[in-house]
């Protein structure tokens, strides 16, 4: 793959890509160029992708093109964006698809290794599992309780020093 | 819930690291999610050395040799049940809120709080998989905890406290021991030595070993 071709994408360069439903998206090949996975397949014109379907390839590509001219962070900067906990409102709203939708973002972010984009997710599930007692997130994410009794009494025993703060 | 792979969830529950109260509850939903979070939740726990509870849990890794530091004092130690997880493994930070939380637990017993501290922190260089800061701020001098501080070559950050009245040997031991670290450790950056009483001899044996040494980025040394 010639790194050095596609660094110098322009605006009006298209490439196409097909999710795994067959479903073909045409889109600004500066995206395909911001992230390497899609980017290495980018060999030709039209590129497939495999385990994602065109619904959610769609919304992927959606957040994609309204942070085109974001400026790239380097794995150096993992830390800094890390510590930044704030949403921005336009990706809340991006974000609050239902559940199942926005599990989906985050398979599909972490294997086109969007990085920025599986940040984000993850920020979100997160958010949505604070100050929650263990039922309500059981409850909220469809999770069986597998503990015996004397497991979960011997966890709370062990840990209860983080139970209060 | 569609299923995510293990790094996905790790990447959830380590933007709560710093929220105890939502990993304990997390940790709860299932036991494979428990899994996940134990290493982030035992990463750091800063301040809740403090929490006798958490010392009492601590006290369940003591080994053979640093449990018989504790006989003459007579203190009854928890029973000694299996933890579900090596909790101490994952700890990454022994901080000086540790020196705090045994404080709490025996006030009025300064003798007994020194052999408690010493054999916690022995304990928790010992098992700690991945030590990153040591912060201490009484006396660490001991050659033993140097000894296990030299086999973790991981270590990244340094700061003690040298109490005024150590003997010299035990100076010495303690000089020796940071000249081998410093010598052997590639990922030393920042060591800090306070109230160092470390004597004309110390110090020359601790500057060459510094001369030596290309990775320290701060160094901060008080004498007094």
């Amino acid at each position: 793959m010639d790194n050095g071709t596609s660094n110098s994408a322009s605006e009006n360069e298209t490439i196409t890509l097909k999710s795994c439903d067959g479903i073909e998206f045409h889109i600004d090949a500066r995206i395909a160029n911001r992230y390497t996975l899609l980017n290495n397949w980018n060999g030709g014109e039209s590129a497939c992708i495999p385990n994602v379907n065109g619904k959610v390839l769609e919304k992927v590509l959606e957040w994609c093109e309204h942070h085109i001219n974001d400026p790239q962070l380097n794995c150096g900067d993992d830390d800094s964006r890390r510590r930044n906990t704030i949403i921005e409102e336009w990706d809340e709203n991006f974000l609050s698809c239902d559940q199942d939708m926005l599990f989906e973002i985050i398979l599909a972010a972490n294997y086109l290794e969007i990085k920025p984009l599986l940040d984000l997710g993850c920020k979100t599930v997160a958010n949505m599992m604070k100050s929650k007692s263990p039922e309500e997130i059981r409850s909220a994410f469809n999770i069986d309780n597998d503990y015996t009794p004397e497991e979960e009494e011997q966890f709370r025993k062990e840990n209860e020093w983080a139970e209060d703060y | 819930m569609t299923a995510l792979p293990l790094e996905c969830y790790y990447a959830i529950f380590n933007n709560l690291r710093h929220n105890h109260k939502s990993l304990f509850s997390c940790a709860l939903v299932s036991r494979h999610w428990c899994r996940i979070i134990i290493p982030i939740l035992w990463n750091e726990p800063g301040y809740h050395f403090k929490d006798k509870r958490l010392i009492r849990i601590l006290f369940l890794t003591l080994n053979a040799e640093e449990q018989t530091l504790l006989i003459p004092f007579n203190i009854s130690l928890p029973s000694h049940q299996k933890t579900l997880f090596e909790y101490t493994s994952y700890i990454t930070s022994i901080t000086r809120d540790l020196i705090i939380g045994v404080r709490n637990l025996f006030p009025n017993y300064r003798s007994l709080q020194n052999i408690v501290k010493f054999s916690l922190i022995a304990m928790l260089v010992r098992t700690s998989k991945n030590p990153k800061h040591l912060i201490l701020d009484e006396i660490i001098c001991n050659p033993l905890i140097f000894e296990k501080l030299y086999e973790k070559t991981i270590l990244t950050s340094v700061d003690l406290y040298f109490r005024y009245n150590i003997s010299d040997d035990l100076k010495y031991k303690a000089i020796d021991g940071l000249i081998k670290i410093l010598y052997k450790n590639s990922t030393l950056n920042s060591l800090n030595l306070r109230s160092a009483t470390l004597g004309a001899k110390g110090v020359i044996t601790l500057l060459e070993a510094l001369c030596n040494n290309t990775v320290l980025k701060s160094l901060v040394i008080t004498i007094h």
